[in-house]
């Protein structure tokens, strides 16, 4: 019973913390929405470039790769949707931390700054809901005429949210590698670059040869994207492996687990090689 | 000239002594940038591998296009288009009254500071993409080569203008790194050949906004086949870099020194 309630309180604190610098990261980011609204301008544009190349490749074709053209469109309108949403900054974040030596605070801090980073983005991207992505999918349905409409609701909405932690999760292990290393731009960019590719940002991965579909079926990266994107489309395939959503989901969550449980030894070695150098 | 010269070597020199100090990450940035630069070629390589095209142009006439788009983006960015990220930032810290007091005008002594190592690696990406595209083509003439070359400056003219503007809007939008997202978003439609746009499109990136001149324009002239509207392109990329000068010096006049 005590520790039921000693449970309920440490909870409570989270949802608390959450809360609080959620609410905070969106007040300190309401200041800048301006820059956020170029995602406006932006995200249309680039998906204006999509449609003309696409539409010129089925020029002569009426699938490619199993999809329509419209599938096709339709892939970049979710890939759009879902890049605003979970975009994340908390690799970069930790190593300017790490870097100047304002890491310093958060070992004071009764809080652990992984969940502190992650509230921060939750505020971030509740204001990203409103001036980036909200505006995108509107365009997106009456301009594009895109139907950005899940075809299982709950089970797209719980891929998401999976998404947007497993985004952060390995974002957050590219910052804790500044504990080693201190200035991580280089490694940074290697792993955003690679992370897009393989998470089917740039092109669907059927467009990848069959052996390299098979060696990004068992990467965590294809549940960034790929995943959540079949999943809102209602079907699954990869390598010539069907899965019904609801197994499709459950990977994605099992993946969440895995770069959760790698982050904390990340961080249980990386620490102590924290010195406070920069402050 | 001589002494501008030995201004801007003496800024490279700083930037690289700056940049050393973390080589090893230094040069794994250069080898991204050269690979995050490969992201438009590869996606060209998987639409012809899967069997599909571009309507009327080859693999590599494609690649062609790209490796010109990249090949100027990589002689900019290292180069002069620094003057963006160094005005943003230094309007922002307030360090943009250093370059003011200086006895060079702001905007060289942005470019001296502004020089960027990193990029290097989109130049040799650039460099190399360009030379494996031109080896499995039919090789130019001379009088096409001349023709790319003179181009290729018009190319990297606009690509100055570019700089110079969106480094006169850091000048008045505080603070805003995301005027890399619209060139980039802008400019996207210059890695591609111009003719698989509609025509509407067409007419705005080659006769009024100066997009098809950073790839589809020059290249097409190597491939012995220049693209409509190739004198337009090239009026409006002088004109653009006029405008741009103006710009620039109208919004100098804007500056209010309240960074910090």
């Amino acid at each position: 019973m005590l520790s039921r309630s000693g449970a309920g309180k440490r909870i409570s604190h989270l949802v608390n913390v959450l809360k609080a610098t959620a609410l905070s990261s969106y007040k300190e980011w309401a200041a800048y929405r301006n820059q956020m609204a170029v995602s406006v301008f932006v995200g249309p544009v680039f998906f204006l470039t999509q449609m003309f190349i696409w539409r010129a490749v089925y020029a002569t074709r009426t699938t490619l790769n199993g999809l329509t053209l419209e599938e096709m469109l339709t892939y970049y309108g979710i890939t759009a949707v879902i890049g605003y949403l979970t975009y994340d900054s908390a690799d970069w974040n930790l190593q300017w931390l790490v870097r100047t030596g304002g890491f310093l605070t958060f070992m004071l801090r009764p809080v652990s700054h992984c969940f502190y980073a992650f509230a921060e983005k939750v505020g971030h991207r509740l204001l990203a809901l409103l001036v980036e992505v909200l505006p995108i999918y509107v365009i997106f349905y009456f301009v594009f005429k895109i139907k950005l409409i899940p075809a299982a609701p709950s089970w797209a909405l719980l891929s998401l949210a999976l998404s947007f932690i497993l985004v952060f999760l390995t974002n957050y292990c590219i910052g804790l590698s500044a504990f080693w290393l201190t200035r991580t731009e280089g490694l940074r960019r290697a792993f955003l670059t690679l992370r897009d590719l393989s998470a089917g940002m740039l092109i669907p991965l059927t467009f990848f040869s069959e052996g390299m579909q098979k060696v990004l079926f068992y990467l965590p990266f294809q549940f960034i994207t790929y995943a959540p994107i079949r999943v809102f489309i209602g079907h699954y395939e990869l390598a010539g492996i069907t899965l019904p959503i609801p197994q499709v989901v459950a990977l994605q969550f099992l993946a969440v687990v895995l770069m959760f449980l790698l982050s904390r030894i990340l961080w249980y070695f990386g620490i102590k090689r924290f010195t406070g150098v920069g402050a | 000239m001589r002494t501008n010269l030995r201004i801007y070597l003496a800024g490279v020199k700083t930037a690289l002594a700056s940049r050393m100090a973390y080589r090893g990450d230094y040069f794994l940035s250069i080898l991204i940038m050269l690979l995050v630069e490969m992201a438009a070629p590869l996606i060209t390589i998987l639409i012809y591998e899967n069997g599909a095209s571009f309507p009327g142009w080859s693999m590599y006439e494609a690649l062609l296009i790209q490796g010109v788009f990249l090949l100027g983006k990589g002689i900019a960015y290292p180069f002069f288009f620094g003057i963006v990220w160094n005005t943003v930032e230094r309007v922002r810290g307030g360090a943009f009254d250093l370059l003011m007091i200086k006895p060079k005008s702001a905007l060289f002594m942005a470019i001296v500071t502004g020089f960027d190592a990193e990029d290097l690696g989109k130049l040799i990406g650039g460099a190399t993409l360009f030379t494996l595209a031109l080896r499995r083509l039919p090789p130019p003439g001379v009088g096409e080569w001349l023709q790319f070359l003179a181009l290729f400056l018009i190319t990297l003219l606009t690509l100055f203008a570019y700089g110079v503007t969106l480094a006169g809007i850091g000048i008045v939008w505080i603070g805003n790194i995301r005027v890399y997202d619209i060139f980039n978003s802008l400019t996207n439609f210059g890695l591609y050949p111009a003719a698989i746009f509609s025509k509407p499109v067409q007419t705005v990136i080659t006769g009024i906004i100066p997009i098809a001149i950073l790839g589809s324009v020059p290249a097409t002239v190597l491939l012995g086949r220049p693209s409509p509207g190739t004198w337009r392109a090239v009026g409006v990329s002088f004109l653009f870099l006029a405008g741009s000068l103006s710009f620039w010096r109208a919004m100098l006049k804007k500056y209010t020194s309240a960074g910090g």
